[in-house]
């Protein structure tokens, strides 16, 4: 006889990991299904000749100083889980190219005409003085802007351990400052403040990292991420993200917990109304009485259930939330140096226009002059053999714009994408890449629908539109749920895409799911 | 100071009606459970894929090419479409021991998308994968396979436009899906294929080499026979090995070119040191890995005082088992000696699909299989394909799917 769960996790996404690990520690009899063979979904690593590459992370906000943990560090720290951290204490440089009737363009120290090229400091008052430098008379606004997310770190850390709608909102009515930010957008919350366009422009450059422009992102959640970034520097873990999914899946084993891999769930088993246990792979049947679960709504209830046991609310919710974007990202290892490349930045954002919304609006086609450049050899010199740097593009892409390409015509349309991305690069920063490349991987939506399993390959969720951001959906996270012994963690929940906003999600979960044991239920 | 007092803050009470609005005038129907993002990650690397053998080729010298079709009675509608060098790799049942081997696919992409490909199949001596099939192979025989897989493959944006080809023995198969990739429009690149065999009648594939090379100029063939040629040389062949100088002979003078090596283990020993002392880049070598190692103790930096077996406790999901094995043998190998499945794509320690948990014990790993991630030395982390006990082991490996 198979033995009966307390939990059963669905998914060792940065989620499902930590909301396995928790649940674990706690003494809950866990076990989390995996189909792919390692953990981690995004936080992955994979190898291609003598280089290892990090799939998807470009800097983690929640790594402070020593003494001074940040929020990622911390979720590590709670579960005793061990990861050497390298630190970064640059946020990013910022190129727009000139176009054709800009004014005000100015040749930048790599020899190429632009409208702006910024690097941005560490710290409230540098960050502010800097932008103030670039665009005189924002220095009061972006300095505003920190004074107010200083304050509304107090107001979520209440947040995570209120359940009740109606007292959340009693709390949040003593903030007005919160409730004006949480309702209006990034936009409407710097015009408020009376920060310039262009400045808005550089402060909004983070908009990517969640997915969602300047126009349609709650100020509040933007805030709380430029915050972290700009508070303490940001950082990474020294053997890529596989380092974190590794120590997580120790703590795991550790703990008492299973961990089983290839173990796709291919059903979720009810019984009287409930999910009683899981299906893996098609055969084998283990059965829990709690569940957390790491897969996208809309694939869960298409993959795992029949339509007669999914609670109407569900399938609302599903269809009446957006999909998130969607990334292309190209992976390089190169044979000669950053320096010898001519890199100075670990994070360059290269962007046709200074407006977010404009930037959005070329993502929705996939040859649009919107790419990061990140070259990870600036945080950790020795991440590959010596002589040789990677580098890491990232663009964009938002809807289904995969539906006229067939497999016989996918390679050349990868390449096609990836020259173009190199290309943006190598523009911007008059440098040559191409000759250089050793080695070469690019993932475009369908490898992200591969490895994470999610709709059109997004890995950021639902999109964090006004309507459906962050306060909201925590507000309403308790009735979100579909049953009372099923929990969703992951990128589609409360604050949506990144891993420390993933690992909040199964922190959450395991809370919830711990209590209810404590509580007898 | 500036400050956001111009905001309402009362706009925040009506943001939690509409949200809910939003849901209740939704339908309550299933979400699209597709897109095409999904369909292509599907179509391109489906978990397996079920064939049967459609045509058998005997290419004499224990050799065979199996054209092999969709099982729609087992679920496979079509082929995976694939990238010329990639491999599928054969799941097959022998004796009670599920087994596997990688196999490049020989046949073109283009084929795939009429229904076909092709494996063409050397026996290995004493290789019990390849006498099984060559044994028992025949019209109708069900086949199973993986998605293809590999990243042997011609990357524009990396390799040179002129690429030099190196093959040994039954290590043209990859470079004859290339060759008709090229010849299809498929791929772009000037292909010159160095073939190493014994001797003229011993060439695999010479008649299809022929039809291509006068199909498509991009594509040049010379023969390198190892055996000592009888009166006069035929055209297109040279006597000897694949030295640094018969290379030179070939490549481009004044442009740079890629050189892409398929063969067995001392094919690449040789060739290997031919071509440091022409000091091309990294970047443009390229191997196809060469397929399961054998006889670790062999190797340099073994260590001494390794026992002749060790017990080995495997655990799989639920289940635990104690199995013995040979030190000689990969723990991939032992297992499955055993009638343990293991997940196991490349054989080669390339491809980390076999990921495992070593919880105690100490493995050898030959360093030129050695495509862990940095992490997994911290956390104990093995590729049992390549790794070889060294003491009794426990390890926690994920099924076989």
């Amino acid at each position: 006889m198979a033995k009966n769960y307390d939990v059963i996790v669905i998914g060792a996404g940065n989620g499902g990991l930590a909301a396995a690990a928790n649940c674990a520690k706690a003494g809950l009899s866990t076990l989390l299904l995996e189909k792919h063979n390692i953990p981690g979904g995004s936080a992955s690593s994979f190898v291609r000749g003598r280089f290892e590459f990090e799939p998807s992370l470009h800097e983690l906000a929640g790594i402070g100083e020593e003494g001074d943990p940040g929020m990622i560090e911390e979720v590590f720290d709670r579960i005793d889980a061990h990861v050497d951290w390298v630190k970064d204490n640059s946020t990013f440089r910022l190129i727009v190219p000139a176009k054709e009737g800009d004014k005000d363009t100015f040749v930048n120290e790599n020899g190429v005409e632009v409208s702006v090229d910024v690097r941005m400091p560490v710290g409230f008052h540098e960050f502010s003085k800097k932008l103030d430098e670039i665009v005189p008379g924002s220095y009061d606004s972006s300095m505003a802007a920190f004074d107010l997310s200083t304050r509304m770190f107090k107001a979520f850390s209440y947040m995570d351990e209120e359940l009740d709608p109606i007292k959340m909102m009693g709390v949040l009515k003593e903030m007005p400052d919160i409730m004006r930010m949480a309702s209006h957008t990034l936009q409407e919350g710097l015009d408020a403040l009376g920060m310039p366009k262009k400045a808005q422009g550089i402060f909004s450059t983070y908009w990517c990292y969640m997915g969602v422009p300047a126009s349609r992102f709650d100020f509040l959640y933007y805030m709380c991420m430029l915050h972290s970034y700009v508070r303490a520097g940001a950082g990474m873990p020294l053997r890529r993200s596989h380092e974190m999914s590794l120590a997580i899946d120790k703590v795991i084993r550790e703990n008492g917990g299973d961990i089983w891999y290839n173990s796709e769930v291919t059903k979720v088993i009810m019984k009287d109304g409930k999910p009683a246990g899981v299906q893996i792979n098609g055969e084998k049947e283990v059965y829990g009485k709690r569940f957390i679960c790491n897969v996208a709504p809309n694939f869960a209830w298409n993959d795992l259930f029949n339509v007669e046991d999914i609670p109407a609310k569900q399938l609302k919710m599903a269809n009446a939330r957006n999909i998130a974007c969607a990334l292309t990202t190209v992976y390089l290892g190169m044979n000669v140096t950053k320096e010898e490349l001519g890199i100075k930045d670990y994070s360059v954002f290269i962007a046709p226009d200074i407006n977010s919304d404009e930037q959005f609006k070329a993502a929705q086609d996939y040859f649009h002059n919107y790419c990061i450049i990140n070259c990870l050899n600036e945080v950790i010199p020795d991440c590959t053999p010596e002589g040789t740097c990677q580098l890491f593009l990232t663009g964009m892409t938002f809807g289904d714009v995969m539906k006229n390409i067939e497999p016989k015509d996918y390679k050349k349309f990868k390449i096609r994408v990836a020259n173009d991305m190199i290309e943006t690069c190598e523009k911007a920063l008059n440098i040559s890449i191409k000759p250089y490349i050793e080695e070469i991987e690019i993932a475009l939506p369908p490898t992200f629908s591969r490895y994470l399993n999610t709709p059109q390959g997004t890995p950021y969720g639902y999109m964090l539109d006004m309507w459906d951001s962050m306060i909201p959906r925590t507000i309403q996270f308790g009735k979100d749920q579909p049953f009372d012994n099923f929990i969703f963690c992951g990128a589609t929940q409360e604050r949506g895409d990144g891993y420390g906003c993933a690992y909040h999600s199964g922190e959450k979960a395991a809370a919830l799911t711990i209590k209810a044991f404590k509580g007898g239920k | 100071m500036a400050d956001l007092k111009s905001l309402k803050a009362t706009k925040f009470i009506p943001m939690l009606a509409d949200r809910q609005k939003r849901f209740d005038s939704s339908a309550a129907m299933l979400p699209p459970g597709s897109d095409q993002a999904r369909v292509l990650a599907r179509a391109l690397h489906p978990k397996r894929q079920y064939l049967k053998v459609a045509n058998v080729i005997d290419r004499g010298q224990d050799c065979k090419s199996f054209e092999l079709v969709a099982d729609e009675t087992r679920g496979t509608k079509s082929l995976a479409y694939f990238g010329a060098g990639k491999y599928l790799t054969v799941f097959e049942t022998i004796d009670g021991m599920s087994i596997t081997r990688a196999y490049s696919i020989s046949s073109s992409p283009k084929d795939s998308l009429e229904g076909k490909y092709v494996l063409t199949i050397k026996l290995v001596e004493g290789g019990l994968m390849s006498r099984y099939i060559l044994d028992n192979w025949t019209v109708g025989t069900p086949v199973e396979v993986s998605a293809p897989s590999g990243n042997f493959e011609y990357q524009p944006l990396r390799d040179a436009k002129k690429v030099i080809c190196l093959a040994g023995g039954s290590g043209i198969t990859p470079f004859i899906s290339m060759a008709n990739a090229i010849a299809d429009g498929d791929e772009d690149f000037e292909m010159t294929l160095l073939y190493g065999s014994r001797n003229y009648d011993n060439i695999l594939f010479k008649d299809e080499l022929d039809e291509l090379v006068k199909k498509c100029d991009k594509i040049k063939v010379v023969h390198v026979l190892s055996d000592k040629i009888e009166g006069k040389k035929p055209k297109g062949t040279e006597q000897g090995f694949i030295t640094a100088k018969l290379i030179k002979k070939y490549a481009p003078k004044d442009e740079e070119y890629s050189v892409f090596l398929c063969g067995p283990q001392q094919m690449y020993a040789f060739v290997d040191k031919e071509l440091e002392t022409l000091g091309l880049k990294k970047k443009f070598i390229r191997h196809e890995m060469f397929g399961e190692f054998h006889n670790p103790a062999s190797q340099p930096d073994y260590p001494s005082d390794v026992p002749e077996t060790v017990s080995i406790t495997v655990t799989i999901q639920d289940e635990t088992k104690t199995v013995t094995g040979s030190t000689g043998d990969s723990v991939m190998q032992i297992l499955e000696k055993n009638g343990i499945s293991v997940p196991a794509r490349c054989r080669s320690g390339e491809c980390g699909f076999c990921h495992s948990h070593l919880l105690a014990g100490k493995v050898y790993v030959p360093k030129n299989l050695e495509y862990r991630r940095m992490a997994d030395y911290v956390f104990d982390c093995i590729h049992p394909c390549c790794s070889f006990p060294l003491t009794d082991l426990k390890i926690n490996v994920p099924v076989a799917k």
